[in-house]
């Protein structure tokens, strides 16, 4: 699937000179096997709308941008 | 076509403000290359350094639009000169575009492949 | 449906009932497989298969079709050897021709740990109950001729396994089989009905809601693709589940017969003849989650460049068609089956890109859980409660292509 993203440093550019990082999410240390771990580390949210991403600029810039996506178009 | 040849550039990392003051070709808000070493710059904190990282070569206006009318898929700045970086025929390149020539830059390790792309 | 599968198969359409035992959500081949297997192995037939398009409409008519055993781990192997041998049966089963051939399949590496990993995927699987032997690279090219070995002097093949159970069928027609064998033992099967949520009360699930309103069931299983996450969460169940594309791409006509399916895990690309010919190709899902069903130009590019690298003949052929279906991915590239907290409440997911070949044996053990309460052997391994007991099943047999 192909659409653009807009980088703030270098423009609108295809989703291939990007690489996907992942959902943003605060970052936490993982003490114990209880349920909100296991919920953290293995259930996704998985959203069918807006999920909020990281990307990687990896043709420009080479920084990271944090954007909202709309993961049904 | 000519063969692409290794650049000696100069490497800056500095304060966005500190860079504003100049131009440079500016590959995120707090990293540019420049041509030539400057003479000063605004930012104690500034690293300056010579970068053999990359080659590349000049085309003339001609060559240049239509190389980048086959390679580039995105829009250029219209300005000029301009500074512009994204894929171009595959290859993270920097672009550097005058009224009538453009230096167009990729990572060393691509030389070989942007020769063989623009031929 | 249209009319071209309308005359096909015999089917009887009714309007929906209020209740029923059993309401499948999703009418894909796993969704059908299961309502068939419950009618005719355990006499279960006042079941409902609801599907939001026309059936077979997901990823069951978007996929690759290759049908295979040869997967890491041996719960893995042992399960698709059960659907291989189900679908060797299927045709004269069901009394209806499916295109099932056995072609062999080629699994090539390109490294010395591709090797490694080879060797041991053969050693697994005869251990565990399927056919599969290493070959070398002179073997490789005996079994298929057209492969170029030295990989276009960038990926020369180092060896790889030969899996001869490997098959393939006709998708639609695997479909069609499963459907109207459950609906000539009385199953009703919805089309153009969206079920939008699940009915819950306490921790027991009573039923669904649709956009033709309330209807309630004993037992509820979600067989719902890539949208699975959004339809189990209405009952409060989290899922390590990801959907993420998958596209595929068929060319015209090669006028060769290409006898075999060959995959390259290290290339991450696989190729396969269609019964007309096409040679068709796949490769990785994309790499961000998706629930678009849009196809990219940057897909085509990368998968044909690997392809003609390993099969120069592809050079003259042309692209003519290219698609994407939306996967359910899990963490470890396992599927999910069973029971999920809430009483009544079972899920066949994570088929990921590899679903297909497993349609027979997912149906025929879901169908046996459901009508015995119990979690068949089979697929005990493949529960959801195996993240929180720390027993994910990771099989690199499976990572990376159908």
């Amino acid at each position: 699937m192909s659409f653009h993203i807009d980088c703030p440093h270098c423009g609108r550019r295809p989703v291939e000179e990007f690489f996907y990082g992942e959902v943003a999410s605060e970052n936490e240390s993982i003490a114990g096997a209880d349920a909100r771990n296991l919920d953290r580390v293995f259930m996704l949210d998985n959203p069918e709308g807006i999920a909020t991403e990281r990307w990687f600029h990896a043709y420009g810039c080479r920084r990271w941008l944090t954007l909202r996506r709309d993961t049904r178009k | 076509m000519r063969v692409p040849e290794r650049f000696r550039l100069i490497h800056i990392v500095a304060s966005p403000a500190a860079l504003d003051k100049a131009e440079y070709l500016r590959i995120a808000p707090d990293e540019a290359l420049a041509f030539a070493a400057p003479e000063s710059i605004d930012d104690p904190y500034a690293i300056v350094e010579p970068d053999d990282g990359y080659a590349g070569l000049w085309l003339d206006a001609q060559e240049a639009e239509k190389f980048l009318a086959r390679a580039c898929e995105w829009e250029l700045p219209p300005h000029r000169p301009a500074f512009a970086q994204g894929a171009v025929a595959g290859l993270p390149a920097k672009l550097w575009i005058e009224r009538d020539r453009m230096l167009i830059l990729v990572p060393a390790p691509y030389a070989a492949d942007l020769e063989e792309r623009l031929a | 449906m249209n009319e071209f599968v309308e005359r096909k198969i015999a089917l009887t359409w009714r309007a929906p009932k209020r209740a029923y035992d059993v309401v499948i959500v999703g009418g894909g081949g796993h969704g059908l497989a299961t309502a068939y297997y419950l009618a005719t192995r355990h006499g279960i037939t006042n079941v409902a298969v609801l599907e939001r398009n026309y059936i077979g409409s997901g990823n069951s008519g978007r996929n690759t079709t290759i049908i295979r055993a040869n997967y890491g781990i041996p719960e893995a192997v042992r399960f698709y050897q059960r659907s291989v041998d189900l679908y060797a049966s299927l045709e004269s089963e069901t009394g209806r021709g499916i295109m099932h051939r056995q072609k062999g399949l080629l699994w090539l590496a390109h490294s010395e740990a591709g090797v490694r990993a080879e060797r041991a995927r053969a050693e697994v699987n005869v251990a565990f109950g399927t056919k599969t032997e290493f070959v070398d690279p002179d073997q490789v090219k005996r079994i298929c001729p057209q492969i170029d070995i030295t990989g276009g002097g960038l990926w020369p093949v180092a060896g790889g396994t030969y899996h001869p159970e490997g098959s393939t069928a006709r998708h639609d027609r695997v479909v069609w089989a499963f459907a109207e064998g459950a609906m000539r033992q009385g199953v009703d099967i919805q089309q153009g009905i969206r079920v939008h949520s699940l009915r819950v009360e306490g921790d027991r699930v009573t039923g669904v809601e649709t956009d033709q309103g309330p209807i309630s069931a004993g037992v509820v299983l979600s067989a719902a693709g890539g949208h699975v996450t959004t339809l189990v969460s209405t009952a409060g169940v989290r899922l390590p589940i990801r959907t993420h594309p998958l596209q595929a791409f068929v060319t015209n006509h090669y006028a060769l017969e290409f006898p075999i399916i060959v995959a390259s895990a290290t290339l991450l690309f696989y190729a396969s003849q269609t019964a007309r010919g096409e040679m068709l190709m796949g490769a990785e899902i994309d790499r961000q989650p998706s629930y678009s069903y849009r196809s990219s130009h940057d897909f085509l590019q990368h998968c044909a460049f690997r392809a003609m690298t390993l099969l120069p003949f592809l050079r003259n052929l042309r692209i003519l068609r290219q698609w994407t279906g939306v996967c359910d991915m899990s963490p470890d590239y396992s599927p999910i089956m069973g029971k999920t907290g809430i009483d009544g409440l079972l899920i066949t997911t994570g088929w990921g890109t590899w679903g297909f070949k497993a349609i027979p044996a997912a149906g025929e053990q879901l169908a046996q859980l459901i009508a015995t309460g119990a979690t068949p052997e089979l697929i005990a391994p493949f529960s959801l409660d195996r993240f929180a007991r720390d027993r994910t099943m990771a099989d690199r047999g499976s990572a990376g292509t159908h």
